[in-house]
C-alpha cells in the first residue's frame, strides 16, 4: 500500500528543518513496509486534497505566510472537507497559525482558514525557547523549539496538543501548547518536531492507516536513539 | 587623550592578558571593560585610523575574506587594524582598536579592516563611518538570534543610511545582497562567477535538495529565474516580471578549477585577465578571495604581492586549519548553518581518500539555541565509501546522530569532544575531518594546537 504524503508550499514555508518532519514520516513507514509518496505542492500547482493520506504546512516568514494564505483561501472548502472527514494534518508555526479565524497584527488583520477554533494575535517579545510538553495520550513527553511572535487562544472546549512542562507554549499564559481536533495536529514545534518524537510520529501515522482502513497496530521500531535524542532536553530542561 | 581613555586601555590590556593565561579568548570582555570605562573609546581611536576603513558583511565568509583583505593590505607595507579572531560585535570591534593602542592612547594604523556581524552594524557605525563595505551573502543562520532574513536586511539597511558615503562592494551572485545594495542608494561594486562550474554543489548530477532563500524576488514579488546556481541561491538569476537581474559585474571569475587548490582568472573592465591561484580547497573560497580581490582593486591597495600572500595565509583561526598530529593529518573546519555546511561536505567529498570525520555541535548562545537547521544541511551526501567512520560530539550530539540515522548513516555517540578525537587518532586511518559549529571552534583549535605540540 502507498501513503502519499502532501507537503504544502516549501518553495515558502520552509523555515526550521520542516523537511525533518517528511523525511521522519516517510522513513518510518518505509521501515514497516509500506510505500511512501511525498508531493510537493509549490505556489501556483493545484492541491489535490483527495489524493493525501497526511498533509504537511510549514512556518515560513511573515511576508511568505501572507502569500501562501492568500493561496490556500482558493481552496479552503476542499481543505475543511479533509479536515472534517479526518485527513491527517501536520501544521507547524506559520502553518498552525493559518488553521485557525485569524491571525491579527496592529497593522491589520490576516484571516485565516477557519478549520479549527483558534485564533491568534502578534505580541512581543517572540517566544524562543526549547520546550517540553505532556500529554496523557503519550507515552513519554514531547520535546523541541519554539520562536513565534503570535499568540494562540484555543476555543472553549478545544484540546491543546499539550501541557507546557518548560518553555512558553501557544501564549505563555495557560500553559497549553498547540492544538489537537479531529486527526488535525497543530504546534509552535519544530525541531523539526517529529525526529525527536517517534510517539507523535506514529500517531500520525496510525491515524492515516487506520482512515486506509488498516487497523492492525504499527509494528514496533528501535527508537533508542531517538528517546535518548528526547530524554536529553527533558533532562537538561525540566527541572 | 585624556585618563579615562588610558584607563580603558589598560583594564582591558590587563583583562586580555589574564583571558589568555586562563586559556579563554577574552576578547570580547575586554572590550566591553574599556567601552564602560571610556563609552567613546571606539570613536576617539577610529578617527586616528589614516587611511581607508573597510568592513565585511554577511552570513559566510565574513571572517577568511576580512583575514585575507588584511593579509593584503599588509603585504602592500600597510599597518592595519583587524579583528582576526571573528569577535565581530560591537564589543569585538573595539577590542581590536583598543588592544592595538599606546597607553597614551594613540593608535597607529593606515587602515581598518572590520568585520562585524550583521546584526551589530547598527551599533557599530555610530561610531566610525567606513569607506567601504564587503557583502558577502546572506543565507538562514541561528533563526532564533537574529529571526528571519528579513529582519537581518532591515538592520543592514538602517546601517547602510547611516555612512552614506560608504561604497559597498557586493557578491552579485546573490540576489539579496545585490537587492540590499542597489535599493540603498550607495555606490556599488560587484563581484561574482559567471560561468557555471562543475563540482561547484559537490553532487554530480546537480540533483542537490539544497534551501534556497529569496527565491521570490524582493522587489516584486515574482519567482526569479535562474540560469543556473552554484550553491544556495547563489547564481545567475532574473526577475520575468520586473526586470529585476543580477547586474553587470566588475570582478568577474572565470576559466574556474578545483583541481589542486582552487585556480580562476578574474576579468576586469579595460585590464588584463589576472591568474589566481590559491592552495585551498572549498568552491566558497574562491567568492572569499574574490572579494578581497575586488576590495583590494577598489581601494587602490597594490597587488604585486598578492599571490605571495595567498601563499603565505595562515588563519590559524580554525576556518580550514591543518594539523599534523602524530601519523595523522587534521582538517578543522566551522560549519555553522546550512549553506556553510553544504560547502564544507563538498570540500570534505572532494578528498577522494578515505577518511574518518568527527562533527561537533553545540546550542550556546553563540551557537543560537536552535538546532533545527540541521535537517536543512544534505547530510545523505556523507552516504559514501570513502567516509570510514563518522563521530557525533558536543552538547547536541544526541541530535545530530539522530539527524544521520534519518539518512540511513549510522554514527558514533561521544559528547566529549576531547574525548572522540583521541579516539580517531587511536583507531582512525590518518585523514581525520573535524567539523565544528562555533562555540566549539575555539577550544577545538586549543585541543588540537596542544596535541600537535605533543
Amino acid at each position: 500500500m502507498k501513503i502519499t504524503i502532501a507537503h504544502l508550499y516549501p518553495d515558502l514555508l520552509n523555515l526550521y528543518g520542516d523537511r525533518g518532519n517528511i523525511q521522519c514520516m516517510k522513513m518510518r513507514l518505509e521501515w514497516r513496509g509500506y510505500e511512501t509518496q511525498v508531493i510537493e505542492y509549490n505556489l501556483g500547482d493545484p492541491v489535490d486534497f483527495t489524493k493525501a493520506d497526511i498533509v504537511l504546512l510549514g512556518g515560513g516568514s511573515d511576508r511568505e505566510q501572507m502569500i501562501v494564505c492568500r493561496r490556500l483561501q482558493e481552496i479552503q472548502k476542499e481543505f475543511l472537507s479533509y479536515v472534517e472527514d479526518c485527513g491527517v494534518v501536520i501544521a507547524v508555526c506559520g502553518g498552525y497559525q493559518l488553521l485557525g479565524h485569524e491571525y491579527s497584527t496592529p497593522d491589520g488583520d490576516m484571516e485565516g482558514l477557519h478549520l479549527v477554533d483558534l485564533t491568534t494575535k502578534q505580541g512581543s517579545p517572540r517566544l524562543i525557547s526549547n520546550i517540553v510538553l505532556e500529554n496523557s495520550i503519550f507515552p513519554y513527553p514531547v520535546t523541541g523549539f519554539e520562536n513565534h511572535g503570535g499568540r494562540t487562544y484555543l476555543g472553549e472546549g478545544v484540546k491543546p496538543f499539550g501541557t507546557v512542562v518548560h518553555g512558553y507554549g501557544n501564549n505563555g499564559e495557560d500553559h497549553q501548547e498547540g492544538v489537537l481536533y479531529k486527526n488535525v495536529v497543530g504546534t509552535y514545534l519544530h525541531g523539526p518536531l517529529l525526529p525527536k518524537n517517534p510517539h507523535v510520529c506514529d500517531y500520525l501515522l496510525k491515524n492515516a492507516l487506520q482512515r486506509r482502513g488498516i487497523t492492525a497496530p504499527l509494528q514496533e521500531l528501535d527508537d533508542t536513539q531517538e528517546k535518548e535524542a528526547n530524554a536529553y532536553i527533558v533532562k537538561r530542561f525540566v527541572k | 587623550m585624556g585618563i579615562r581613555t588610558t584607563t580603558a586601555i589598560l583594564a582591558a590590556r590587563a583583562l586580555s592578558f589574564a583571558c589568555k593565561i586562563a586559556g579563554k579568548q577574552g576578547v570580547t570582555m575586554a572590550g566591553k571593560l574599556a567601552m564602560k570605562v571610556d563609552p567613546q573609546i571606539l570613536k576617539k581611536l577610529a578617527s586616528q585610523v589614516r587611511g581607508e576603513i573597510i568592513v565585511t558583511c554577511g552570513t559566510n565568509g565574513k571572517t577568511t575574506t576580512n583575514n585575507l583583505i588584511c593579509s593584503a593590505l599588509e603585504a602592500d607595507g600597510r599597518k592595519v587594524i583587524c579583528n582576526h579572531t571573528g569577535s565581530n560585535m560591537l564589543m569585538g570591534v573595539a577590542a581590536a582598536f583598543v588592544l592595538n593602542a599606546g597607553v597614551n592612547g594613540r593608535l597607529d594604523a593606515d587602515n581598518a579592516v572590520i568585520e562585524i556581524d550583521e546584526a551589530s552594524t547598527v551599533r557599530v557605525f555610530p561610531f566610525f563611518k567606513p569607506d567601504y563595505c564587503v557583502m558577502t551573502n546572506l543565507f538562514r543562520d541561528q533563526l532564533d538570534r537574529y529571526g528571519e532574513i528579513d529582519i537581518t536586511m532591515d538592520l543592514l539597511r538602517r546601517a547602510f543610511d547611516m555612512a552614506p558615503d560608504m561604497k559597498i562592494i557586493v557578491n552579485g551572485d546573490d540576489s539579496l545582497s545585490t537587492y540590499l545594495a542597489q535599493e540603498s542608494g550607495h555606490e556599488v561594486i560587484t563581484y561574482g562567477i559567471s560561468e557555471q562550474v562543475k563540482g561547484a554543489q559537490g553532487s554530480a548530477d546537480g540533483s542537490t535538495r539544497e534551501i534556497r532563500e529569496g527565491q521570490f524576488c524582493k522587489k516584486c514579488g515574482t519567482r526569479l529565474e535562474y540560469s543556473f546556481y552554484h550553491y544556495s541561491q547563489l547564481g545567475v538569476y532574473r526577475c520575468p516580471q520586473c526586470g529585476f537581474h543580477r547586474p553587470e559585474i566588475d570582478f568577474d571569475a572565470c576559466n574556474v578549477d578545483l583541481k589542486d587548490g582552487l585556480t580562476f582568472g578574474v576579468k576586469e573592465k579595460n585590464q588584463a585577465l589576472r591568474r589566481i591561484h590559491a592552495n585551498y580547497r572549498g568552491f566558497y573560497n574562491i567568492y572569499n578571495i574574490l572579494a578581497c580581490w575586488a576590495a583590494v582593486r577598489t581601494a587602490g591597495v597594490g597587488t604585486e604581492h598578492f599571490d605571495r600572500m595567498l601563499d603565505r595565509y595562515n588563519p590559524e583561526n580554525g576556518r580550514n586549519e591543518l594539523f599534523q598530529i602524530g601519523k595523522t593529518k587534521v582538517l578543522l573546519n566551522l560549519a555553522k548553518n546550512p549553506a556553510g555546511f553544504n560547502q564544507n561536505i563538498s570540500s570534505v567529498m572532494e578528498d577522494p581518500d578515505e577518511k574518518d570525520l568527527i562533527i561537533v555541535i553545540n546550542d550556546n548562545a553563540q551557537d543560537g539555541r536552535d538546532i533545527s537547521w540541521l535537517w536543512d544541511v544534505d547530510f545523505d551526501r556523507l552516504q559514501d565509501e570513502s567516509i570510514r567512520s563518522i563521530t557525533v560530539s558536543g552538547l547536541r550530539c544526541q541530535d545530530m546522530r539522530l539527524r544521520l540515522k534519518y539518512v540511513s548513516i549510522s554514527a558514533d555517540l561521544i559528547e566529549d569532544v576531547k574525548t572522540a578525537i583521541e579516539k580517531r587518532l587511536a583507531d582512525g586511518c590518518g585523514n581525520l575531518y573535524v567539523l565544528v559549529n562555533y562555540t566549539a571552534l575555539y577550544s577545538t583549535h586549543i585541543i588540537l594546537k596542544n596535541m600537535e605540540k605533543g
